[in-house]
């Protein structure tokens, strides 16, 4: 699934809003329990690899980001937006 | 069993319109308590159809059935292991291919199954049509389309569900993975079969390659063995990928999920964009977003608390005035206070329950269902992460200022039983109305208002450093905000209505018995001149340690019951030495962040005990009452070495 190439990969808070991206990878966090439940619940909300997200908007002052994947809309917290890479559609 | 008797459960994403379902199928004939030792709220009920009594449990939303949330926990334990007569998997039809994606993982879960094709209107709103013939022969189960809020197709859901049942219960078909896939699901189902185990095999296998660590903790119970070979062919499967296997499986389950959906549904988005949508953008935009919520919270707080105080009074003086009857029938004896006692505890779990905690739950839910909740979150979750909490934290904290016991119930809004806990904590040190009136009605009238604002300020400051703290030493994963934010709808007021009323109900069966007993308690105390004798062994604490008149001991312990008796209280026992006039400008502002800061009242106590257990309730009780004490002595200390006045 992975493409490398000329194309970057990049956090997901990397994109504007109304920007794409297909996610590449979700990386578990640091710390207590590296963040695996939070990983996969990522997943099961549908966030895999492969997967087109589009950025809708930002709350302000590093708020969480409102973002549109398979047809629902989450609201992703900071710290967990920056886990999840992606490679911008052009 | 009965021959007559079947059950069946609800399982579904949240907000697909579950409880209207519920509601719908069991109408007044409902049970909410909560599923045993933990603080997940368990809905029962019974009805009767075509000659059978069924029992519906409707289990809790959730989007997988892993282990990220008790709730997933629950969900699956009581799928496979009570094994319900069938399962109705509830999805929403606007978000067809992440339901379909839960539906999988019911199917592997081989319990029989029907599906309600849910919110049908609001996919055809969306532009989304879905042909459920179709979806039925791809997932080889019966799919019924319903609109839950209006009560199309719940009698054709009942009657394929007594059909199925009738016709023995039909497995679901098995899903296929991918061929390296499956060939490693085989190898472990094999070692697995072999083993007494309450989980069909293939499900172990799959929830082993995923690395579920409730189910590798429960094999390596039986037979450790099995755990490195299934590890092994993990690694295999991540390594041909390049992604962890519990990635790989996820994607290919979405997969499925995402042919499945192409190939039932249509989209023809509409050109305009609707109100709900147009309304989103408001309700979280950037800059209007955040009036737009503080004008809403006002409201809200306005109007509970004008119902609140005027419904509270009213009760509290009706009660109030049966008690001269009262003391004529039962006398001013022993006996007779004693029962007027547990009034008195009675007439404070009315006054309370009723005024506020009914117009919190139907605003809850109303918030809830409507969509708006999560947009608050949404705007709040920056602020909230300073004390470990996400968002979501927002709502009861806010409710704290009012009434502590809303805001406790409100705390299970929270994902895990850890930010439940946390919440619940730092959510009883917020000065509720009562403690509000103490702080006004001492240090505000008698000091100056911008006394009372320095408490406020020191109160929030404490907030912030206990909530930091309890985050840091309570165990577990770090909080991290992810929200569904469902398109914006009206809600279903017969549901919102029943989802209050049952659980007022719940509220009243856990909370009185404990509010009775501890006015008991010190009535009881009260009654056998135990009252002074308390006073003075508690000197140490009041008299030496904090500074303050002894007969504050008697105050603090009546406050227990309501808080604002304390005030009313410490009036009455100081008029004769010439009201509160007497106490200095230190020992008032000492008084009020003791009374702001120790438990606080009874009903919150019990509510405590509701939702966290007896342990958990008490060791915040014990620790708050130590730590104000603490901090008052402090408080008393740094005034008269700041000699401020």
């Amino acid at each position: 699934m992975k493409r490398s190439g000329n194309r970057m990969e990049l956090p997901l808070t990397a994109l504007r809003n109304g920007e794409s991206g297909i996610i590449t990878s979700v990386k578990a966090g640091r710390g207590r329990g590296r963040g695996w439940g939070f990983k996969k619940r990522l997943m099961d909300m549908g966030l895999t690899p492969g997967t087109k997200i589009t950025v809708v908007k930002s709350a302000p002052f590093h708020g969480p980001i409102e973002v549109s994947v398979r047809g629902s809309r989450l609201a992703l917290g900071r710290g967990m937006a920056e886990r999840i890479f992606v490679e911008k559609e052009g | 069993m009965s021959e007559k008797k079947l059950t069946i459960a609800l399982a579904g994403n949240a907000n697909v319109g579950k409880s209207v379902i519920f509601n719908y199928l069991t109408g007044l004939h409902q049970h909410i308590g909560n599923w045993p030792g933990k603080t997940v709220e368990k809905a029962e009920g019974t009805l009767h159809f075509k000659g059978y009594t069924i029992d519906i449990i409707d289990l809790p939303g959730i989007y997988s059935l892993s282990t990220f949330s008790i709730e997933e926990l629950i969900s699956r334990e009581y799928i496979a292991v009570e094994r319900p007569d069938l399962v109705i998997n509830i999805v929403d039809a606007s978000i067809l291919e992440r339901n379909v994606y839960f539906t999988l993982q019911l199917m592997e879960l081989e319990t029989p199954m029907v599906m309600a094709l849910n919110q049908m209107d609001m996919a055809k709103k969306k532009g989304i049509k879905i042909d459920h013939k179709k979806l039925q022969n791809l997932l080889g189960i019966p799919v019924i389309p319903t609109v839950a809020t209006k009560g199309t197709g719940i009698y054709q859901l009942l009657e394929k569900s007594v059909e199925v049942i009738e016709k023995g219960g039909i497995n679901p078909p098995k899903r296929k993975y991918g061929k390296e896939i499956e060939e490693r699901i085989r190898k472990i189902a094999k070692l697995v079969e072999k083993i007494q185990f309450r989980y069909p095999a293939r499900w172990v296998a799959i929830k082993l390659l995923e690395g579920d660590e409730q189910v590798e903790k429960e094999i390596r119970k039986i037979n450790p063995e099995i755990l490195p070979t299934a590890k092994r062919l993990a690694k295999e499967i991540g390594e041909i990928h390049g992604h962890s296997c519990s990635t790989v499986i996820t994607s290919e389950r979405y997969e499925i999920a995402g042919c499945i959906t192409r190939e039932v549904q249509e989209i023809l988005p509409p050109i305009r964009p609707p109100i709900r949508e147009r309304l989103h953008t408001l309700t979280t935009h950037k800059i209007l977003g955040y009036p737009i919520m503080a004008i809403s919270i006002l409201a809200i707080f306005y109007s509970i608390f004008t119902f609140g105080e005027y419904s509270s009074r009213f009760l509290s003086d009706f009660f109030y005035g049966w008690q001269p009857i009262f003391e004529s029938v039962l006398g001013v004896k022993i006996v007779g206070r004693l029962v007027w006692g547990a009034m008195e505890g009675i007439i404070a779990g009315v006054t309370i329950a009723l005024p506020y905690i009914l117009p919190f739950y139907l605003i809850l839910y109303f918030l809830e269902d409507s969509g708006y909740l999560s947009r608050i979150a949404f705007l709040m979750d920056n602020v909230m992460h300073k004390i470990g909490l996400h968002g979501k934290a927002f709502i009861p904290l806010m409710l704290g200022y009012g009434c502590n016991v809303p805001a406790c119930l409100g705390c299970r809004i929270l994902e895990t039983e850890r930010e439940r806990l946390l919440a619940g904590f730092v959510v009883t040190l917020v000065p509720c109305a009562a403690r509000t009136a103490i702080i006004l009605g001492l240090v505000g009238a008698f000091l100056g208002v911008q006394w009372a604002l320095a408490l406020y300020i020191v109160n929030f400051l404490i907030i912030l450093v206990l909530g930091r703290l309890a985050f840091k030493a309570l165990p577990g994963e770090p909080t991290a905000l992810i929200m569904e934010m469902h398109d914006y709808r009206a809600p279903h007021p017969k549901t919102v209505l029943m989802q209050t009323w049952f659980r007022l109900k719940e509220f009243i069966k856990v909370a009185f018995p404990l509010i009775i007993v501890g006015s008991l308690v010190i009535k009881l105390i009260e009654v056998i001149g135990l009252l002074e004798p308390i006073g003075n062994i508690l000197s140490p604490i009041t008299v030496n340690w904090l500074g303050l008149p002894a007969i504050t001991g008697i105050t603090l312990i009546f406050g227990v019951l309501r808080k604002e008796l304390t005030l009313v209280m410490l009036a009455t026992l100081l008029s004769p030495m010439g009201g509160i006039q007497v106490l200095t400008p230190i020992q008032m502002i000492v008084f009020t962040l003791v009374t702001m800061l120790y438990i606080p009242c009874v009903a919150t106590i019990a509510t405590l005990v509701k939702e966290f257990g007896l342990k958990k309730a008490l060791f915040i009780t014990v620790f708050e009452v130590f730590f104000a004490i603490l901090v008052g002595g402090i408080t008393l200390r740094l005034l008269m070495l700041a000699n401020l006045f």
